[in-house]
């Protein structure tokens, strides 16, 4: 479909009243609750175009319907990247990207898409198209749609297209792997990191066994020392450390990447402050002695990925749990990847807060007849 | 504004809370941008979010309009009072509520210094990151409606990459928290629009803010250019060089003179000079320095300055952050403007400025934070002189038109404002503006929160062409149209 045709089939179904779908990759059909079946299923993979790289300026325009994996590879033509690495970027568009804020372990460094978004276009419910922000990085002028879009999973309007600000490839990484036998450990040598100068793109923790991964991309020089000063840090406190590069550095991402999503069970992600998440998956393992599971945390971030196996009660009362551990504002429990037992039983997104009346008058004044991709978005927006 | 609604603000804020007196509200008639000035009919200085809540509530109860306004530095006019409205001045609400540092955190009430927030962190080695020039009396609440930069904001970003939380006050007096300590709090994104959203949709109350690491090294260099082309070519080469700096900024021939009489910090006489930070590790730092100071010195440079302490970098920034004030002492009257263009359009965008001043006769200095193309030209005039004020607004006004035909925006960090609601359709069309409204109408369905600043009203901009639209009154069915 073209960008008119997307328009036109939403100005459409608007007419006529048809609940309509957006689908981009197909890797986050799962995530959220259960939404209702639509009437009209529209496709942006036909929006896949590179529209502007502007290497001097930084910055680049892409469609909705390009996967990160392609828009990277061409913008490395340039040395330079929209530094996002969230699961399954050689399927994933930039749409469903945006649309749900996703990201990976550099977002230590980068941030997510909300906080590399700097314009966008949209297509309303009714088919009218409308832009905001623009194609330079500092821009102060109205409202910020291109933000508002960002983790709203197409419940308020179509992303069309995006402009993002870029960063340039470092020319050399390094990753630090630290393996530590306690817990105690852990959370020492995060806190140290943390409070040390050192500048990771990455802070990666894996749970099972117990183990740190650092990731340090600069000039040579720089990765050298920072993956060298690291390893003088974890050791002295009885952790092993030890340096990679190259393809084996590249292997050891790729399958800490793939790491939750090869294998089968629901997927939860919990942000928390960065100082919960070793406490929190110390809690985890010690709850789920009988169950089969695995996690992930971005140690710096305040993120964690949880894997459980289990049945869907099981998983519920384990979510349910995990709830009760914050309050509202200092962290959240959300299902990424679950089964529809598992969502008819506990809610998706967890407690909306006080702000949900003000989400829902936003929907409202979007999608008037509640037509977008309803129940997709969070809170059941 | 009826007797009952002043006596229940008085019953909320007590008596030393209200200001009517007319030569008390005369502090409160403009902002930073001083050119436009309006009477408050009524100054209220709430001392807690409590307070602010049953301000705004009483407001919407009687259907009065009211400006939330922190410490008044603004330079769009954002905190502009409204004929009829109250005035909210957040000034003291500016307690640091708590600290975290193990997890580089802070909160803090809107009538916060920016820069306090660094001072009370800065003795364990932490800072809050976005610096406006104004960082030493602008507050934390201004700063996020105004989504504020600063020089730094080239590697760190704007204060919209530093909150993480806000308590607001809505238009209907509700109090709300959006975000939180934590981060990926499942929802719209609404901190997202309501930073930088210039006091339109709520009062904030409460910000949680992010706190970085100081670097390990910092150095900064100072190299004059015989061209503010050839400064733009050295800044052009660094980021080509995969560099990014924690800042790039470039002065004129005009702002340095203005600087150096004001503030004396010893800058070259050169027709540019540009000023280079970079931050990091101290082998990353080093190495990137090496080669920033070959580009300045290839492209030209002259007089390489490189500070050797924290006391020379100082005196460097304070020669960069004196610049707009030091206006005062080239020129009677000046005009600051806010532009942005894609950096690589700097050549033709500078000579098409250069142009304007030759055609105008107006004397025009460039400052400008040259990492992320944002223009601060300053239209120098003499309001004595008949015309000259009007002459210096449509100068700057053309400035703009330059900064949207290369691609940029009306405003990098001001903010739209009162100041530049009527550029707005210069640079959106009527469907985005649609779409932004629906916003402002989801917070502020009656319109009562800081009205008529960013978006163009028929009022202070003329009929502006369009399909028809309703005004309220006419939706209320309580007017006709003839």
């Amino acid at each position: 479909m073209t960008l008119a045709d997307i328009s036109e089939t939403l100005a459409a179904a608007s007419r006529d009243r048809r609940r309509v779908a957006i689908d981009g990759g197909g890797t986050k059909r799962e995530w959220g609750s259960l939404a209702p079946a639509a009437d009209v299923t529209i496709s942006t993979r036909g929006l896949n175009t590179v529209i502007a790289h502007r290497y001097g300026d930084l910055t680049a325009t892409v469609e909705a319907g390009a996967s990160l994996a392609d828009v990277n590879r061409v913008l490395a033509t340039h040395g330079q990247w929209i530094p996002l690495d969230p699961p399954h970027a050689d399927r994933a568009t930039i749409g469903g990207i945006v649309a749900t804020n996703d990201s990976g372990p550099r977002r230590h460094r980068f941030g997510a898409p909300r906080d590399l978004i700097i314009g966008v276009e949209i297509v309303r419910v009714d088919g009218t198209r409308a832009k905001s922000g623009g194609i330079v990085v500092k821009n102060v002028a109205g409202y910020d749609l291109g933000r508002l879009m960002t983790g709203s999973f197409g419940s308020l309007a179509l992303i069309a297209q995006a402009t993002f600000k870029l960063y340039p490839i470092a020319p050399a990484s390094r990753s630090v792997v630290v393996d530590m036998d306690d817990s105690g450990v852990a959370e020492r040598t995060i806190a140290a990191i943390s409070g040390s100068h050192l500048t990771p793109t990455a802070l990666e923790l894996q749970a099972k066994p117990l183990r740190l991964l650092v990731r340090f991309e600069s000039i040579a020089a720089a990765a050298d020392e920072q993956a060298a000063a690291l390893v003088r840090l974890a050791t002295t406190d009885g952790a092993r450390a030890f340096v990679v590069d190259t393809a084996e550095e590249s292997a050891l991402w790729d399958a800490h990447d793939a790491r939750l999503w090869q294998h089968p069970g629901a997927i939860i992600k919990i942000s928390c402050l960065p100082t919960e998440v070793m406490p929190t998956m110390i809690a985890i393992g010690e709850s789920l002695r009988d169950v089969e599971w695995d996690a992930i945390g971005r140690a710096g971030v305040g993120v964690l990925l949880l894997r459980v196996g289990a049945n869907s009660a099981r998983q519920a009362r384990i979510i349910t749990d995990l709830r009760a551990r914050f309050p509202h504002g200092r962290g959240s429990v959300v299902i990424v990847r679950g089964s529809d037992e598992l969502k008819q039983s506990v809610d998706a997104w967890g407690a909306p807060g006080d702000a949900l009346p003000l989400m829902r008058a936003i929907k409202r004044q979007f999608d008037p007849h509640a037509l977008l991709n309803t129940g997709r978005g969070p809170f059941g927006l | 504004m009826t007797t009952d609604f002043v006596e229940r603000i008085e019953r909320i804020v007590g008596r030393d809370g209200i200001l009517s007196d007319p030569t008390e509200l005369l502090a409160y008639e403009s902002d930073g941008l001083a050119r436009l000035r309006e009477k408050p009919s009524l100054v209220v200085l709430p001392k807690s979010a409590e307070d602010v809540q049953q301000v705004v509530r009483a407001c919407h109860d009687h259907g009065v309009q009211f400006v939330a306004r922190g410490h008044g530095t603004g330079l769009s006019g954002g905190a502009l009072p409204i004929p009829g409205a109250v005035l909210i001045a957040l000034t003291r609400l500016n307690r640091i509520l708590d600290v975290d540092l193990p997890n580089h955190r802070i909160v803090v009430e809107p009538g916060v210094i920016n820069l306090d927030v660094t001072r009370r962190v800065a003795p364990h080695g932490f800072y809050y990151a976005p610096d406006p020039s104004s960082q030493q009396i602008c507050s934390i609440g201004g700063n996020v409606a105004e989504n504020s930069g600063g020089a730094h904001c080239l590697k760190y970003g704007f204060t919209v990459h530093h909150v993480l939380g806000l308590e607001v006050v809505l238009p209907n007096g509700d109090l709300v928290h959006v975000g939180g300590s934590a981060v990926d709090l499942p929802g719209l994104d609404l901190l997202g629009v309501l930073v930088g959203s210039e006091g339109t949709l709520g009062v904030v109350t409460k910000a949680t803010l992010r706190l970085l690491r100081v670097a390990e090294t910092v150095r900064t260099i100072l190299a004059a250019f015989d061209s503010t082309e050839a400064a733009g070519n050295a800044v052009s080469d660094i980021i080509g060089a995969g560099i990014i700096p924690a800042a790039v900024e470039m002065m004129d021939r005009l702002t340095v003179e203005a600087a150096e009489a004001a503030v004396h910090p010893n800058f070259p006489k050169a027709e540019a000079v540009l000023i280079v930070e970079l931050d990091g590790t101290a082998s990353e730092v080093r190495e990137q320095f090496a080669v920033v100071e070959e580009i300045c010195r290839r492209r030209g440079g002259t007089d390489v300055l490189i500070a050797q302490n924290s006391d020379q970098r100082a005196r460097i920034w304070k020669g960069r952050k004196a610049a707009f004030a030091a206006m005062g002492r080239v020129s009677p009257n000046y005009y600051v403007q806010d532009g942005v263009i894609p950096r690589t359009k700097l050549p033709d965008v500078l000579r098409r400025i250069r142009e304007l001043e030759l055609r105008s006769g107006l004397r025009i200095g460039n400052v400008f934070h040259a990492g992320d193309g944002n223009l601060h030209p300053l239209v120098c005039y003499d309001e004595t002189v008949p015309g000259q004020g009007a002459l210096a607004e449509r100068v700057a006004s053309e400035i703009l038109t330059y900064c949207i035909e290369a691609g940029g925006s009306i405003t990098g960090e001001h903010g739209v404002g009162a100041d530049k609601a009527c550029q707005m359709p210069k640079m959106f069309a009527p469907a985005d503006l649609d779409a932004m409204l629906l916003v402002r109408t989801a917070f502020d369905p009656r319109g009562l929160c800081n009205p008529g600043k960013v978006f163009p009203t028929p009022r202070l901009c003329g009929e502006v062409p369009g399909p028809y639209r309703q005004h309220p009154v006419e939706q209320a069915g309580l007017a006709e149209r003839f």
